[in-house]
């Protein structure tokens, strides 16, 4: 900037005098200038890869017999290329549920873009900016949150651990919602309810059975 | 006729000087600025000892003269006095234009004077300073309303983007004191980085008409002018002070003005604005706060023959948005749209809160002008840009306090521009252009909106303006303009595949360095050039003192903006994911358009009729749902069709009483793609009425009452959605398509103007806006889906002049 300021002030010396010629200089130097300014600007260096820290692309809920610990029933959402990028998540579905048993689930979020584990984020450090809401479909299924689920400082638990109970053989979708800046949430009803939040995730695995 | 019959009135005086000579002089006396005749000018007719006077239209005429030289001395109030010598060898023809500096304190200080067209033939509505004054508090886009056909795209109630005939954004180029306005203008959450108090006149151009602007001007341009110089010593100042019940807000803002006769001049203007969350009619707006700091300094020598003008300008601010227009996914916008009710309302607080922008711009510019005789006027400019833009958004731990959006847009701008002037029958204005952009957006933890990118542009243009008579003045203009777009971007390989730029764009792929990884990235570097040419041509046609007829063809290119061509990314306020697109073409608008004026002391009319047909037309368009681990997106891509718009704008002015006023102002406007289906954002029908009462006598005392009266769009394309809500199985309608109903506010406005001394008077204005304080909702305000517009609002305004 500098150098088209000084520039600027020879421009004006040159064209005191008023004359015709004059004016065709006056355009050369416009020019000119333009080069100095061009080859002035630094050329941008490549710039930085972009690494996506909020993405959730793994989303695994995790259901364990309190009765066998061989008894496990794994939901695991794969959206490999995050909420905006073109690829739908694929979800797979690991064992299934036996009827009349009790089961202890745990939720992990992680972030495989950026080898991350976000699931520490919302229990250890925001659990008071996050709630977790379940629904089910079909399904003939009781859910708690846990005695040993986190406890958001308003007395309302966040959903992260649960308690569920397989009553009968049955076939469904069970969706698991974690909402972010809930202006109210309640866990009176323990499946959750809040309002004015932003859902970080939205999934719905259907085709849940219960044998 | 009437000329002649003065001009011969007026030489009665001279006839007894009858020598052996019968040379005749025609003349005419004009502004210097615009060409507007300036009426009872003193001519001094040295060799003869004689005065005459010009007539109505700034002619004189002396005859009888002898060879030789005639020397004459042009005088007229508030003009500098002009000296000049004819050498009389024939009848002869002469223009004398005066600096007329007393127009210049009327744009001040007088209601209702002339005031100064930019162009000759466009569509051209002039908001002078006292109009200006009353939208203070507000913004650039708000002022911009009280022109017919103006209306504005809104992001809550403090970004407000102006819409001229149905087209804003890109289409829209906007002048601050002749600088092209680069502010990431793309976006229609960006609201122009202007301070409405830095100016003293704003032009509003129809069309593309002014090419000396720019080539794109797809719907029009805005011109920005500051207080014009005037050459004598003098000092002088301004200072607004209002505030505001709705938002508890306050605005101040201040200017000094000094001028020497030299033609030396300083201006100093700041403003400082604040308003905490708005109130709708039933609920408070929580996190709709602004706070806004402004500044300019002008300085440099304004002569007749040369000057310089060294500028300077910063803006800041920033605006809180909604709370409630945050939301995870297309879920949450249905419960938003569906509850009618905003889930966050808080109490009253100045707070601002994520989401929000942060916005700073600085202006600098250099500008030298010259004048040679019997030539024209030479104009060097040269402007630099800084526009940083925050966008702050609701994320998890450390990152709620980073921006999500970080861009800094730098522009450098060369202007050369000469005005051949020399004869006022025949004018010509030719320019080249050279500017170099740059953006830069760092790593922000989130994908990047609109990628690094350099850009180039060259432009030259010439226009020109023949008055063929007294009644015809046609001009018009041919512009070609040269673009460079050269871009870095990361695409997600499984984007670029799924936009089939692998195939088509394989050869931009930037390969990664000797240990570099890009993992499930790409690195791709556009380079796009545009060649576009653009032209108009426009006449005026004098039909009688009273009346006359515009008529204008344009035709303009714009190419694709940032936005446009990579736009690859979540919107989080729309719940939508934008997609750009690397094949698009420029768009071409050919627009025609025709206004008849009448004007006389009571009554003024001015019907404007155009019709805009847009090839190419750029715009988003829904094409599906994208599945998320957060939920279901729809997908909007960016999409060209051949676009027609066409409407009228109507402004009527009536003094149908002693002291009263009734004014009118009415646009129709349609628009439809090619399948004929209407186009998205497209202002209704709307009519706004107002009846003044002006005592002049009291304390120029004057108040009126408005009505403004929007009707509902039933024109619109239906981008609904049904989705399935997958835990219930239930369909449920996203309604994002249909209008809000048409609604009915009144406001009142009053003001009087008590004087302190001779220099100094006070202004005190008091108004109410939406006096019954109705609720509605405003189909071209985004956040339409989360909320009731403005609530009743009483302002106070104190303005003192010394």
């Amino acid at each position: 900037m500098n150098t088209n300021k000084t520039n600027f002030k020879t421009m004006k010396i040159n064209y005191i005098n008023s004359n015709f010629m004059k004016t065709s200089k006056f355009l050369l130097s416009a020019i000119l200038c333009l080069t100095v300014l061009v080859s002035c600007s630094d050329d941008d260096d490549t710039p930085s890869q972009p690494n996506e820290e909020e993405v959730i692309t793994n989303v695994t809920l995790t259901f364990t017999n309190d009765a066998d610990a061989t008894d496990i029933v794994v939901l695991l959402s794969v959206d490999a290329d995050g909420e905006d990028g073109p690829l739908a998540p694929v979800q797979t579905i690991t064992g299934n549920f036996t009827a009349g048993a009790t089961y202890t689930a745990t939720v992990n979020l992680f972030n495989a873009i950026e080898n991350e584990d976000i699931t520490v984020e919302v229990t250890d450090e925001e659990p008071d900016e996050h709630f977790f809401v379940y629904a089910i479909n079909g399904l003939d299924i009781t859910l708690t949150r846990s005695a040993n689920d986190v406890v958001r400082t308003d007395g309302n638990k966040l959903g992260f651990e649960t308690t569920w109970v397989a009553n009968t053989a049955s076939t469904g979708s069970l969706t698991i919602q974690l909402f972010h800046e809930s202006e109210s949430v309640d866990d009176s009803n323990e499946f959750g309810i809040q309002s004015g939040g932003s859902a970080d995730v939205d999934i719905t695995f259907t085709g849940v059975d219960i044998q | 006729m009437k000329y002649y019959f003065m001009s011969l009135m007026l030489f009665v005086f001279g006839l007894h000087h009858a020598q052996n000579c019968n040379l005749t002089l025609l003349g005419e006396v004009k502004d210097f600025h615009d060409g507007t005749p300036i009426t009872a000018a003193n001519i001094y007719i040295k060799q003869l000892d004689k005065y005459i006077i010009s007539d109505f239209d700034g002619k004189f005429k002396i005859e009888d003269l002898c060879k030789g030289e005639i020397t004459l001395v042009i005088s007229h109030i508030g003009c500098e006095t002009k000296t000049t010598t004819i050498n009389m060898s024939g009848d002869a023809y002469k223009t004398i234009v005066l600096e007329h500096h007393i127009e210049e304190l009327n744009e001040v200080a007088v209601k209702g004077s002339t005031y100064r067209n930019t162009t000759k033939t466009a569509q051209e509505t002039v908001l002078k300073t006292s109009t200006i004054e009353q939208y203070s508090r507000l913004s650039l886009g708000d002022a911009l309303k009280e022109v017919s056909g103006v209306s504005s795209i809104n992001t809550g109630n403090n970004i407000v983007k102006p819409m001229i005939n149905g087209l804003h954004s890109s289409r829209l180029l906007i002048l601050n004191n002749n600088v092209r306005l680069q502010d990431q203008e793309w976006g229609v959450e960006h609201a122009p980085n202007i301070d409405i108090n830095s100016a003293n006149q704003i032009s509003v151009i129809k069309g593309a008409g002014a090419l000396a602007y720019g080539g794109d001007a797809i719907g029009g341009v805005v011109v920005i002018k500051p207080g014009r110089i005037i050459r004598k010593d003098s000092l002088y100042g301004k200072t607004i002070l209002g505030g505001q019940t709705n938002g508890r807000g306050y605005n101040l803002t201040s200017s000094l003005h000094k001028s020497y006769k030299s033609g030396w001049y300083a201006n100093v203007q700041g403003s400082l604005k604040q308003n905490g969350d708005f109130e709708a009619p039933d609920y408070n707006l929580t996190n709709t706060g602004l706070q806004s700091q402004s500044f300019s300094v002008q300085t440099g020598k304004h002569t007749f023959e040369s000057g310089f003008e060294l500028f300077y300008s910063y803006i800041n601010n920033e605006i809180a948005i909604l709370s409630s227009s945050h939301i995870g996914n297309v879920n949450d916008l249905i419960n938003a749209i569906n509850s009618r009710e905003p889930a966050i309302i808080r109490d009253f607080s100045y707070n601002i809160d994520n989401p929000k922008q942060e916005v700073t711009h600085h202006l600098v510019k250099g500008k030298y002008f010259k004048r040679f005789k019997n030539f024209g006027k030479v104009n060097l400019q040269y402007d630099y840009q800084n526009n940083q833009r925050l966008e702050f958004d609701i994320r998890r731990g450390e990152l709620n306090n980073e921006a999500a959006l970080d861009l800094t847009l730098q522009t450098h701008t060369l202007l050369a521009d000469v005005n051949l002037d020399a004869n006022l029958n025949h004018k010509f204005n030719f320019g080249v252009l050279a500017r170099y952009q740059d953006n830069h957006a760092p790593n922000t933890g989130v994908r990047r909106l609109i990628p690094n990118y350099e850009k180039y542009d060259f432009g030259v243009y010439l226009t020109s303006e023949w008055r063929l008579n007294d009644k015809l003045l046609i001009d018009g203009g041919l512009r070609y303009d040269f673009n460079r777009v050269d871009a870095l971007k990361f695409y997600r390989i499984s984007r670029w595949i799924e936009r089939g730029y692998d195939e088509d764009f394989a050869d931009i792929v930037v390969p990664p360095e000797d240990g570099e990884d890009f993992g499930s990235d790409l690195l791709a570097n556009p380079v796009f050039d545009f060649h576009n040419i653009s032209a108009s041509i426009g006449s005026r046609y004098d039909l009688n003192s009273n009346s006359y007829i515009l008529a204008n063809f344009s035709l303009s290119s714009r190419p694709p903006n940032p936005a446009e061509l990579f736009s690859d990314g979540l919107h989080h306020s729309a719940a939508r994911i934008e997609l750009g697109d690397l094949r698009l073409n420029p768009e071409i608008a050919h627009r025609i358009s025709t206004t008849y004026g009448y004007e006389n002391t009571n009554f003024n009319l001015s019907v404007d009729l155009f019709y805009n047909a847009i090839n190419d037309y750029m715009y988003l368009r829904p094409t599906g749902v994208l599945q998320s681990n957060r939920g279901a997106f729809p997908v909007w891509e960016y999409e060209q069709t051949n676009a027609k718009l066409f409407g009228t704008d109507v402004t009527v002015s009536y003094d149908f009483a002693d002291r009263f006023n009734w004014r009118n102002k009415t646009s129709l406007i349609k628009g439809y793609d090619a399948n004929d289906q209407p186009l998205i954002d497209m202002p209704s029908f709307n009519t706004t009425n107002s009846i003044r009462y002006s005592n002049n006598n009291w304390y120029n005392f004057s108040a009126s009452i408005q009505s403004e009266w929007v009707f509902e769009q039933n024109e619109f394309p239906d981008f609904n959605f049904v989705l399935e809500n997958p835990s219930t199985g239930e369909e449920v309608l996203l309604d994002i398509s249909t209008p809000p109903p048409g609604y009915h506010l009144i406001h009142f406005q009053s003001e009087a103007t008590f004087a302190l001394s001779n220099t100094t008077h006070l202004n005190v204005a008091l108004g109410i806006n939406n006096l019954f304080d109705t609720s509605y909702r405003n189909y071209l305000n985004r956040l339409r889906y989360f909320a009731n517009d403005l609530g009743r609002n009483l302002t106070l305004q104190l303005k003192l002049n010394y």
